[in-house]
This record gives C-alpha cells, structure tokens and sequence, in this order.
C-alpha cells in the first residue's frame, strides 16, 4: 500500500485534502490564538466544562474498541471529576491534552471532532517502567529459559485490568499505588501466578491483615517489598529483599531494626503439603547421617513446621479428649435425672 | 437459682468474681478482635474485624484487652503472695483447698470415667474437681504463653534486637511467636467457649448460667451436690456457719443473667463459626 497515501487518508480526515492542510493548520492556530473557546495545553478547565454536564454532551456514549484485547464496550463520555482527580492521572500537574494529544490547541466553538486516537501510554509518558522491567528476573528468565514471563499487558491487561476490577472504569481513572483497591488488585495479580507465595503471606502478619480487606498503605502488599518493575529474586544482590537491600526495605515501615530483624520468614511454609514431603524426602535421603539431619532441622522453616504440626496435634487432643469428657458427662447427667440416681453417699443427707 | 428461703453459702470471693469479671471483659475483646485475622479467609471474620474499627482500631482494643488481662494476673499473684508470704496462710499448694493436682484427683477422674459408663455412682468432689484444676491451670499456663509471644509480636524491632544473628536465622522467634499466639489462641476461646461452658454453665442442671460465679452464693443443696466431701469436713470442722449468707435476691439473679446469657451466646456462635471454618477446611 502507498504509504504516502495512508498519511494523506488520515490526516484528510483529520485536516482536510493535502494541498489545504498547511492553510487549515495556520487558520486554526490564528483562530484558536483569538478564540477563548480553543483549547490549551495546561488547562483542563474546558473539558471538565463540558464532560461533567450530560445537556452540554453532543455524544453521551460511544462503543470503544480495546486497542490490546480487541473488547468492544460501551464508554460513558462523562468524566466523575472526584473520582478522577483521586486517580494516578488526577493531580495537579496533569491535564487532559496530555494524553488526548490530538486535542491540543483544538478549536471548541463547535465541539471537538468526534473520534480521537487511542492514547498512547508508553509513547507518551510511561517508557521508564519498561526499562526498568527489562532489567527484572522475569525478563532474565525469559531470555535464559524461555519461560513464560508476564510482560506489561498481563499484570495491567491492556490497563482493562483496572476497570474490570474496579466496574467500567476508563485508563484515564488508573488508580494510584496508593489506593487500597488497586493495591488489593496487585496482591491478586501477583498471585495469580505465585500461588504458593500468596498462600504463605496469608499465613504471615502482613498478609493477614491485608487478606481482612486492609490494604492502605500502612500494611505491605507483594510490591512493597519485592518492587514495581524491577522485581529481582531474593538471591541476587540488587533485590529489595536480597541480602544487601532488605534492611532498608523492612526498615522502610519498621524503625529502629536489627540485623536479627531480617531473618524473618515472611512467608512460612507451614500449610504447603509439599515443602512437608520434600522434608520427608531429604530425611530418608539424610539415612540418619547425624550432619545432613543437622543441616534439615536447624532450617527456620523446619522449626515453624515442627511448631506448628505441635500446635496440630495439642489442638486434636485437647478437643476430642475433653469434648468426649463433657459429651459424656452430660449424658450421664441426663441420664441420673431420669432414673433419679443420686451421688456415691447422698442416701445418708 | 431463684429460690427463695434456702440456705446459702459463699463459694467465691469478692476478689474472685472480680477477677473472673476482668477475664470476661478482656478474653471476649482479645478473642473478637484477634479471632478475625486467624480465620481471616472467611466473611465472618470480616464483618467482625470491620465491627471493632479494622485495622489498626482493633488492633489497639487487642492491646488494651491484654493490658487487663495483665492486670488481671498481676492482682492474682498479688494476692496470692499476700496470702502465702504475708499473712503465712496454709493449704495454697497442697491438700484439698490448693488447685494443684493432687493424688485425689487421679482417683476422682477413674471415679467419674466409671459413673460415665454407668458402672459407678455420680462421684463426690472436695473444693475443686480435677476439670476445674485443669482449667484454672490452662489458664496460668494460656495466660503466659500469649503473654510472652504478644509481646514478641507487639515489639518485634526491639525483642529482634536482643536476638544474636546466628539464632535469629535458624530460629525465628516474632515467626514462632505468631504461630504459637494464633493457635494456643484457637486452643484457648475454643477450650473455654466450649468445654468451660459446658462444664459449668450450660450443665443440664446450671442452664443457663452457674450462677455462683457472679453472686458468689450456692444453695446448700447445690453444694451438697457438688461438693459433697467440702459440705460434710465444714460441717464436722464447724466451719460451715461463717460460711453462711442471704440468698441473692430476684433482682441481682436477673442482672447476672442479663450480663452472662448475651456473653455465653456471643461465645457460642464465635466457637459455632470456629467449628464450621475447620469443617469447611477439613471439607
């Protein structure tokens, strides 16, 4: 295809016939100089004008085509101005024409033409995270081993990830880090494929307490110790929780730590099945080797299971053997009072 | 029980209803904002986190529940050291007065398995039977137990502190300490919102509530009937007249029932959804 004429196809829809784009384009920019109606870069005033207010919407709704999953919905063309100035895009040094940059210096006397392109994030604005994520073990793995990596769209899903969750919510409404909801949605996100780290952060402090639906900033989820992008295994150097950096990660919520501090378990393996029969393997392995048994039992993670299986069995004995003691010295009450037996020696009082 | 014109006699203290008062109060506000976060995958536990303020809210509440809790230990060891070191009384650690396990007691136990079975008589018991040994001394033992790894999970920077290295990374103490706080805390509300309940109040004999607890009064035929052996050595000892009070009127019979009936079924439904989520994980 002539590519010549694609730029031509386009930009006559967008600007009118070739030969009269640069005369289009010096009109508009002398009339959106003079008119107040234009719109500017640095100023979200007119849009927020118009895309608060149904009776000033020529368009209320329109089908949108997702650019990375191809799903067709349907977008309310009103902008909740409260929500969205909670959202990442919400602060003060953002403005509408920043992403919309088709929009910059459009003339609005007659409403702005109908079909914008869709926003390019990473263009625009968010190349650094994938630079940073270049250098992450998910991408070390996937060059090294082949394996299936997530990349971008499977933690943010084309950003759909974010409304889907959160109801028909638009990019534009990405929440913050900061925001609880999305903070819960990354726990899932990362656990969808970490299934036996989700399980295990459940089991510790900070897990729980986020798994009762706390997620603000005050309890850490996956990302606030293992990283955004860069997230790097615990045994390399660089890594937020690898043995030169995890200091300061704990210390980051928790002052005043020691070096003992961070030899917490974060994620105990104390309900994974499977941590137990590789236990049960190294010790037929170990065939009484008084030194490999040593080297199996003086693991912290071994020590929380024998804790915990302890706990198991002290919890299984106590209730049966109780619970059949006060089943059965119920019965045996109901059963004097029918048939009036009294005490060893109450016939004598 | 609600008759009138019997004969009354003290079975607790003053002291002692208090400080089985202080353990209502800060077991049930230790067990409903701690329980949540043990069963913390099921909606219940939510619903009762989000009931006491969530996050931290409940966690503060926790933290003033163990402060009674702590008093409530530090004021029985004081008065057991009053009692033994000040005032040089007799009979605390020894003998049928004292809630160590005596001799006695394995003789009562085989006493009681047999009337169970229905080879044997109801048996008669002194002062304390052996299950209210047992539980007074779950109690100290639960008591210290939570005690120590609450506090290890309270202050985890500064007790880390006072950890070498070398121990840390073997053993992880705030780790072991939350393992151990959470289940020795399902062993505990689960103990006493079953065993204990149905040991003493909910007895086919108490239902609802053994009053005596809260009045600190038994009838003389309650007394007869439970502690047969106590009744006949006070009366032989003639001491069974300073024992002796007014029956507790109509009116404080209500209010304790107004106090213990809502408690009592506030720990059934807690150890009734305790039981279902191990059913719903056996399951």
């Amino acid at each position: 295809m002539d590519y010549k004429r694609e730029g031509s196809l386009t930009m006559g829809r967008l600007s009118g016939p070739g030969k009269y784009r640069l005369i289009a384009v010096f009109v508009s920019a002398v009339m959106a100089a003079l008119l107040p109606v234009a719109l500017f870069a640095g100023d979200n005033g007119p849009c927020i004008d118009c895309h608060t207010k149904t009776d000033k919407l020529k368009v209320q709704e329109k089908a949108k085509i997702d650019p990375v999953t191809g799903e067709i919905r349907v977008v309310s063309m009103l902008v909740d101005e409260a929500i969205f100035k909670t959202t990442a895009h919400g602060g003060s040094d953002f403005f509408c024409t920043d992403c919309h940059q088709d929009l910059d210096g459009a003339d609005l006397t007659e409403g702005h033409k109908p079909n914008l392109k869709p926003v390019d994030c990473i263009t625009f604005c968010h190349d650094d995270p994938a630079d940073e994520y270049l250098q992450s073990t998910h991408v070390k793995l996937m060059k090294e081993k082949n394996k299936d990596v997530p990349t971008c769209k499977d933690c943010h899903a084309g950003l759909t990830y974010h409304y889907t969750y959160l109801g028909e919510e638009s990019p534009m409404n990405v929440p913050r880090g900061t925001d609880p909801l999305h903070r819960k949605i990354t726990i899932d996100v990362c656990g969808s494929c970490h299934t036996d780290y989700l399980n295990s952060y459940r089991d510790n402090t900070h897990g729980q307490v986020t798994a009762l639906g706390h997620t603000t900033t005050d309890v850490p989820v996956c990302f606030d110790c293992h990283g955004k992008h860069t997230i790097l295994n615990s045994s390399e150097a660089e890594s937020k929780v690898g043995k030169e950096r995890i200091l300061e990660t704990c210390g980051k919520c928790h002052a005043n730590i020691g070096a003992s501090f961070v030899k917490h378990i974060e994620h105990p393996q104390i309900k994974n099945l499977n941590y137990y029969k590789t236990l049960l393997t190294a010790l037929k392995k170990s065939g009484g080797d008084p030194e490999a048994l040593k080297k199996i039992l003086l693991n912290p993670q071994t020590i929380l299971c024998i804790v915990f299986v302890m706990y198991v069995g002290i919890l299984a004995f106590t209730f049966s053997a109780f619970g059949v003691h006060s089943l059965l010295g119920w019965f045996a009450i109901v059963r004097d009072e029918r048939t009036r037996k009294g005490h060893a020696d109450e016939e004598h009082h | 029980m609600l008759m009138k014109n019997t004969t009354n006699y003290l079975r607790f203290g003053l002291f002692h209803r208090f400080s089985h008062f202080l353990i209502i109060i800060s077991f049930f506000g230790l067990v409903l904002t701690g329980m949540p976060l043990a069963f913390r995958s099921y909606g219940w536990a939510r619903w009762l986190y989000e009931m006491f303020g969530g996050y931290p809210t409940a966690g503060y509440i926790h933290r003033i529940c163990a402060l009674i809790t702590f008093f409530a230990a530090f004021l029985h060891f004081a008065f057991l050291f009053v009692c033994v070191s000040v005032k040089k009384q007799k009979g605390y650690f020894w003998g049928v007065d004292s809630l160590l396990i005596q001799p006695r007691d394995i003789f009562d136990i085989i006493a009681d398995i047999k009337w169970f079975m229905g080879v044997g008589k109801r048996p008669n018991f002194d002062r304390w039977i052996y299950w209210e040994k047992f539980e007074y001394l779950s109690l100290m033992w639960g008591t210290l137990v939570m005690a120590v790894t609450g506090i290890i999970l309270w202050f985890p920077a500064q007790f880390t502190k006072i950890v070498p290295v070398a121990v840390a990374s073997i053993i992880d103490v705030p780790s072991i300490a939350l393992i151990v706080h959470r289940y020795e805390a399902i062993l505990a509300a689960g103990f006493i919102f079953s065993i204990h309940f149905f040991h003493t109040h909910l007895l086919p004999e108490k239902m609802p509530v053994d009053e005596a607890i809260f009045t600190g009064k038994i009838t003389e035929a309650e007394f007869k009937h439970e502690r047969l052996i106590q009744f006949n050595r006070l009366e032989k000892q003639k001491d069974l007249e300073s024992y002796r009070v007014a029956p507790s009127s109509l009116f404080v019979s209500f209010l304790t029932r107004l106090f213990a009936v809502p408690i009592l079924i506030t720990g059934l439904i807690m150890v009734g959804l305790m039981f279902s989520a191990l059913l719903v994980w056996a399951i």
